[in-house]
């Protein structure tokens, strides 16, 4: 009961924020200079012709008439055909999906396992410390500054000039050639754990370093605990509070396809679908996608605030 | 009182620095200070006074910026500056308990009071065993308590757990600061009565920081007022509060609701107090003083025994005078 008290608010504010991505991701492709039409038939083309297309796609009516008939056609669990295809895009999505979550999927614990851990030590160190700087500072500022895109071509070239183990594109499934598969997905995998690896250890940091100086640490230093009970007991729970939210941010930003690094490797997931419909100006494509990237992102991100209400009885008991 | 055998608590020459960052500030200036085997001690003082940083000293509990620079605290004859972590948690295991300001805060707000408790007691107590220690505190209920995570209890109950927490392995010594500085004022007096009932049952000795000099005196054998950094009048409650021999306790007991006729106006201490960045060379109460003469501004006050009390002050003669006349009148 208090649950579903907690939680008809923020479904209710789930809805509206669908409702505004729906209506930007429509807008936004419809005001891209340059139509389906001109993709598919040049430059050099009669506006005959293109009238033809725009009728046959419903291109020629008012943009709230078309803007409606998709989000009815969606109610409906029909998400549109490629037009560059003609299959249907929720299928092609639902494809590729698995290889999308796969990646999202090694760069999280790559994330977790590195940053979480070296956030705890270095928050640790520093509240026990006079200066208050650190290199774990240092490594989360450089790691959230380096744009994917810069990380990625330096892996690319270092590991083109010594193939070493790894092989960028040429994917396979993992249930097909789990070996080969790793070969093709470490390294994209890899590329996107480092904004991770630095966003949860300096989210990390930080929430450590507070709670390290809130009255019930020094309460449990002063019974005498060891420091390595205060650490299990004490701040693991109290400093996971804030890193629950931007593990659901991060995780919810990886499973939206990661469009940089897909496209960079050649991994067959979301993004690199995505993109491709955008570069086509395939409508049904961008939309559903972006739409149920956004969907996926929502729901995950309603899923911490379950979890953040486990963990702190505070929140769900608050008014 | 058992002032013959070796005291509890023994403090010397203590001086304690914290570091800004941009400046030094010297929190405790030459203190020296003794707790004996059961007995109740309250150390009273404005904030600022030194009295916490007094406090936690003896558990070694200071924030990294603090920076002890000479003197020696022994509590329970473990050297608290210089023994190594493990010796001093085992002494703050074995022989301390601390009850903080702010019982909310001092909870962990992620874990129920029935595993918090049971980690307080050490091993693995049965839960008949928190209950009965729970009731030992003077909370009815105690299996719902147990449940409970610390948001869900008034601050007056969160108090009362922490009070079990602190007395759960039963210290020698018990420090308290500020016990019921956040707790209504109606259930401050039941609060203390709790802590007093429990170390006079058990034996320990209580040390009691607080601001507040007349709830104090009702629950305490002896006071030390701490001004600056340093002890300045320290004796048996009934005659520190009865005759006070130093101004500032004086200002302090005029400055404080308790027992003023009707019509007498409460008269706060003027100025503020001091922030001393180094030695002082004079005495500290000095600028505030209405007693003061040429040589508190030039002249450190030493330590001296004066009217069955330890004193720090050149004027301790002229303090007491002044309040013979006008008292002896009321009687």
């Amino acid at each position: 009961m208090r649950l579903a008290a907690y939680l008809l608010p923020r479904i209710l504010a789930a809805l509206i924020t669908l409702f505004g991505v729906s209506v930007l991701v429509f807008l936004s492709l419809r005001l891209l200079p340059g139509g389906y039409a001109d993709i598919l038939l040049g430059p050099f083309v009669t506006p005959e012709a293109r009238a033809v297309i725009a009728q046959r796609y419903g291109l020629d009516q008012p943009l709230v008439v078309q803007y409606l008939r998709w989000v009815w056609a969606m109610l409906g669990g029909d998400f549109g055909v490629s037009m560059v295809t003609q299959r249907p895009v929720i299928a092609e999505l639902l494809r590729r999906a698995p290889v999308t979550l796969q990646l999202a999927l090694i760069a999280l614990a790559v994330a977790l396992a590195v940053g979480y851990p070296l956030g705890v030590i270095s928050g640790v160190r520093a509240a026990s410390r006079r200066k208050r700087r650190d290199f774990g500072r240092v490594v989360g500022a450089m790691g959230a500054s380096v744009p994917d895109f810069v990380l990625g071509s330096v892996l690319i070239f270092v590991f083109s000039v010594w193939s070493l183990w790894f092989r960028v594109g040429g994917y396979v499934p993992f249930g097909v050639d789990p070996v080969g598969n790793l070969r093709t997905m470490l390294l994209p995998g890899l590329t996107l754990s480092v904004f991770g690896v630095a966003l949860i250890l300096r989210t990390t940091r930080d929430a450590v370093l507070r709670v390290m100086t809130e009255p019930h640490i020094t309460a449990a230093v002063a019974r005498g605990a060891t420091p390595g009970a205060i650490i299990r007991r004490h701040i693991l729970r109290n400093a996971a509070i804030p890193v629950v939210t931007v593990v659901a941010t991060y995780f919810g930003f990886l499973l939206g396809g990661a469009v940089i690094v897909e496209v960079l490797f050649s991994v067959p997931g979301v993004g690199l679908y995505i993109f491709n419909g955008l570069l086509n100006r395939d409508y049904a494509i961008v939309q559903a996608g972006v739409l149920l990237a956004a969907v996926v992102f929502i729901t995950i991100n309603m899923l911490a605030d379950v979890l953040y209400a486990l963990i702190d009885p505070r929140v769900g008991a608050a008014r | 009182m058992t002032a013959m055998t070796a005291p509890l608590v023994d403090i010397a020459d203590l001086v304690i620095e914290y570091d800004t960052g941009t400046r030094q500030v010297r929190a405790i200036d030459g203190a020296a200070l003794q707790v004996f085997e059961d007995e109740t001690l309250a150390i009273v003082g404005e904030s600022g006074s030194g009295k916490t940083t007094l406090g936690m000293a003896a558990g070694r509990l200071l924030p990294p910026e603090a920076r002890v620079l000479g003197g020696r605290i022994h509590v329970a004859d473990v050297d608290v500056s210089d023994a190594d972590d493990d010796a001093l948690r085992r002494l703050r295991h074995d022989k301390l308990g601390f009850v903080f300001q702010n019982p909310t805060t001092a909870l962990d707000p992620t874990m129920r009071i029935g595993r918090q408790v049971a980690l307080a007691m050490g091993g693995r107590p049965a839960p008949e065993a928190i209950a009965e220690l729970l009731s030992r505190a003077e909370l009815n209920e105690p299996q719902r308590i147990l449940r409970a995570f610390p948001h869900e209890l008034s601050g007056g109950m969160a108090q009362r757990v922490v009070i079990a927490m602190a007395i759960a392995r039963s210290p020698q010594l018990l420090i308290a600061d500020e016990p019921t500085a956040s707790l209504d004022a109606s259930i401050r007096e039941k609060v203390m009565a709790t802590l007093g009932r429990l170390r006079a049952e058990s034996g320990a000795s209580l040390v009691i920081l607080s601001h507040d000099l007349r709830m104090i005196a009702r629950h305490a054998d002896r006071v030390a007022v701490m001004y600056g950094g340093r002890i300045v009048e320290l004796g048996a409650v009934g005659q520190v509060m009865q005759a006070p021999a130093h101004p500032y306790t004086r200002a302090l007991l005029a400055a404080a609701a308790g027992n003023e006729r009707p019509g007498e106006r409460l008269r706060p201490i003027p100025g503020t107090p001091p922030i001393l960045e180094s030695r002082c060379e004079a005495c500290a109460y000095a600028p505030r003083c209405a007693f003061r003469e040429t040589r508190c501004e030039t002249e450190r006050p030493e330590p001296r025994a004066f009217a069955g009390r330890e004193v720090v002050c050149h004027r301790a003669e002229a303090v007491i005078a002044a309040d013979q006349s006008p008292r002896q009148e009321a009687r």
